[in-house]
């Protein structure tokens, strides 16, 4: 396999904030060659455990996720039959989550706790990225923070899946997708932070505004509050959950939220550069793909390997 | 069922014995000195009016008996009856009249609900007993004041109070009436907030009563109120419209607002037109309003718009604003899942599967001929 200057770029940063050894560097050097052109034979043609293979997501990232999960859902449901009062489930819904009596103190008291979720998702990854810049082992492109390349990934894919192009993008530790729902997350919650604030304290705000502006952002974020909560809750239904529980190779579920893994196939298949960065972080990984590949007679047998294995 | 045909004249003749015993039983109900029930009595006194209109006239004792009136004879409010059988009514019963059988206790002169009745007489709502023209869809006193029946379980004094009241006041009957008047009236005896909007938007969210008061404002050259036309429904799309939806009663309903609360009971009477500066939402005044209960208010606040609405009209920016959330919302859920299909067709074609089973997602034939190798 010929490296693009992408996937070289990337591989020659994480060899060099590994201080990988020379040895390293070859073993990983003749792996890649060995390699086919065609990636979709790698990612076909490799094993992998339903729960995950390969390190992705820490465990503060996990709970982020499950914070988020269980907020963000007991929001929506105490929150949507307030607005859409007149719809027929509103009413059965929200006496059966107690009334409005209990469900407005369960949702100012859960919406504490999406903010600390938020404070605690904001306060991990600066540290973690100062962490990283201070051990030098910082990459930007390993990061959420979308840059040029996603444009063109996005391009690419389109062409893949309408059959224009038989490879899909190498794609890093975070795609085009996960970009465009981390952001328009990020941006819902300030949304209904902001929002739900100025329900909570309208006097606050209207003291804070000028006169002539105080009214029209009340009226704003009255309107902002249930439509993006509504867009929100559709997004999260339609294309989420579609995404980690319904889409062919995810079905019956994507279990990364849990155990922070991901499956061997996925990472090869939609974060080929991170899978380069895993070659070179967990030497295991490279015998175990070569091994893979070797017994489906993807790639030679080299005899190197049988010389080790012997 | 079918009742057999042999319980028909039993149970006719039943009837017949049952109506007429009951009849002298239900006049005995209250005093009808003036023997008003000689027809009233009958439940058959109608008349079709011009409009082809069928009117009763009949008076159930039974019922009357249990009203707040029940002590007040007929001619006390029916004032313009000289005689029997009386000339068509032509006026009907004024709220302001005295009643001469009545006295009032704290100034000894005949009891009148004239006080009230003049507050009401100066509001937006005040008008006439018998109107044309869009007055009459104002509301008189008895469209709020139904004059309900009281609640035939109500509780009567204990005996002990009563034993102790007969020693002066002697009259076992009067001392229980009295008991029940006056407890009745330390009691809260307001609608609660759900009654009070549902009460409010009888007229107010009424689309056809309203077109006419537009136009015939239009018409005269006369402006109404900035949210006259969407009052009720704009007052349940706000946040203290939602939770009064709810039975939630610690947020503001329409009286809380348009009625003063100096003195609630008389304020609700003499509610005004917000351009009236005696009105509590007249702009000098609304920022006190606010305060009952946003106690941090400033002159910001009382800027805020308690009726919202997103109509093209009165809220500009809400109208577009909704409507460019209403296009991002749908364009954004139409191309999200658009892109999953189209994902989900361009791998499935490629072979991908549904379940990850032994090892791997692709077991599919590709139609690009590079499949797994098994």
């Amino acid at each position: 396999m010929k490296l693009s200057d992408e996937a070289r770029s990337i591989l020659e940063t994480s060899l060099q904030q590994n201080h990988s050894s020379e040895k390293d560097r070859k073993e990983i050097e003749q792996l890649l060659k060995d390699l086919p052109d065609d990636r979709v034979l790698i990612y076909k043609n490799v094993v992998s455990n339903p729960v995950g293979d390969l390190y992705r997501y820490s465990i503060h990232i996990r709970l982020h996720h499950m914070l988020t999960f269980v907020t963000f859902l007991t929001l929506a449901f105490t929150g949507l039959p307030i607005h859409f009062f007149h719809a027929v489930w509103a009413e059965p819904l929200n006496s059966f989550l107690g009334g409005v009596d209990v469900t407005r103190i369960i949702h100012r008291t859960i919406a504490v706790i999406m903010i600390f979720t938020m404070t605690y998702h904001i306060l991990t990854i600066t540290l973690g990225s100062i962490a990283r810049i201070s051990a030098k082992r910082f990459d930007l492109r390993r990061t959420i923070i979308p840059g040029l390349k996603d444009i063109r990934d996005f391009r690419d894919d389109i062409k893949y899946f309408s059959g224009k192009k038989d490879q899909r993008p190498e794609m890093d530790k975070f795609n085009y997708k996960q970009k465009i729902h981390y952001f328009a997350a990020a941006f819902g919650n300030l949304v209904m932070v902001v929002s739900g604030s100025s329900f909570l304290f309208p006097d606050i705000w209207a003291s804070i505004l000028p006169a002539t502006m105080a009214s029209h952002f009340q009226e704003l974020m009255r309107l902002s509050h249930p439509h993006e909560a509504l867009l929100a809750l559709l997004v999260i239904a339609f294309w989420h959950w579609y995404n980690v529980h319904l889409a062919p190779g995810r079905f019956p579920m994507q279990w990364t939220f849990l155990t922070g893994k991901i499956t061997r196939e996925h990472q090869i298949e939609e974060h080929f550069l991170e899978y380069l960065r895993n070659l070179v972080e967990v030497p295991e990984e490279r015998h175990l793909l070569r091994d893979m590949l070797e017994s489906r007679e993807i790639i030679a047998e080299s005899d190197t390997d049988t010389a080790s294995n012997s | 069922m079918k009742l057999p045909i042999r319980w028909t004249l039993p149970v006719i003749l039943f009837m017949t014995v049952f109506t007429l015993t009951m009849s002298p039983y239900a006049m005995a109900f209250f005093d009808d000195d003036e023997a008003c029930l000689l027809c009233h009595k009958y439940p058959r006194m109608t008349r079709v009016t011009e409009d082809g209109a069928i009117r009763s006239y009949y008076v159930m004792p039974e019922v009357f008996a249990n009203t707040v009136h029940r002590n007040v004879p007929c001619r006390d409010c029916h004032s313009y009856i000289k005689q029997l059988p009386h000339r068509a009514v032509e006026t009907g019963v004024q709220c302001d009249s005295e009643c001469h059988s009545v006295k009032n206790p704290a100034t000894g002169k005949p009891f009148s609900h004239k006080p009230i009745y003049n507050a009401y007489k100066d509001s937006v709502h005040g008008r006439d007993k018998i109107v044309e023209g869009p007055d009459s869809d104002k509301p008189y006193c008895i469209t709020c004041h139904t004059n309900p029946i009281y609640d035939p379980n109500e509780v009567g004094p204990p005996k002990h109070i009563v034993d102790r009241c007969v020693i002066c006041h002697e009259d076992r009957k009067f001392v229980t009436q009295w008991y029940k008047h006056t407890s009745r009236r330390i009691r809260e005896v307001k609608r609660n907030p759900e009654q009070i909007v549902a009460l409010c938007t009888s007229c107010h969210g009424d689309e056809r009563l309203i077109d006419r008061h537009v136009k015939q404002a239009k018409e005269q050259g006369r402006e109404l109120g900035k949210k006259f036309s969407i009052a009720a429904k704009s007052y349940a799309e706000s946040f203290h419209g939602k939770l009064t939806n709810y039975g939630f009663d610690k947020t503001a309903n329409c009286l809380d607002c348009h009625a003063d609360s100096e003195n609630y009971y008389k304020s609700v009477h003499d509610i005004r037109p917000s351009s009236d500066p005696l009105s509590s939402v007249h702009k000098d005044n609304r920022l006190e309003t606010c305060k009952k209960c946003h106690v941090y208010a400033d002159e910001n606040y009382a800027s805020l718009d308690p009726h919202p609405n997103a109509s093209l009209e009165d809220g500009k920016l809400t109208y577009y604003a909704e409507k460019i959330y209403n296009v991002i919302s749908i364009v954004v859920i139409i191309g999200l899942v658009g892109l999953s299909m189209f994902e989900t067709f361009g791998r499935r074609r490629d072979g991908v599967s549904f379940r990850l089973r032994q090892g791997t997602s692709w077991r599919r034939k590709s139609k690009r001929g590079r499949d797994r190798v098994v």
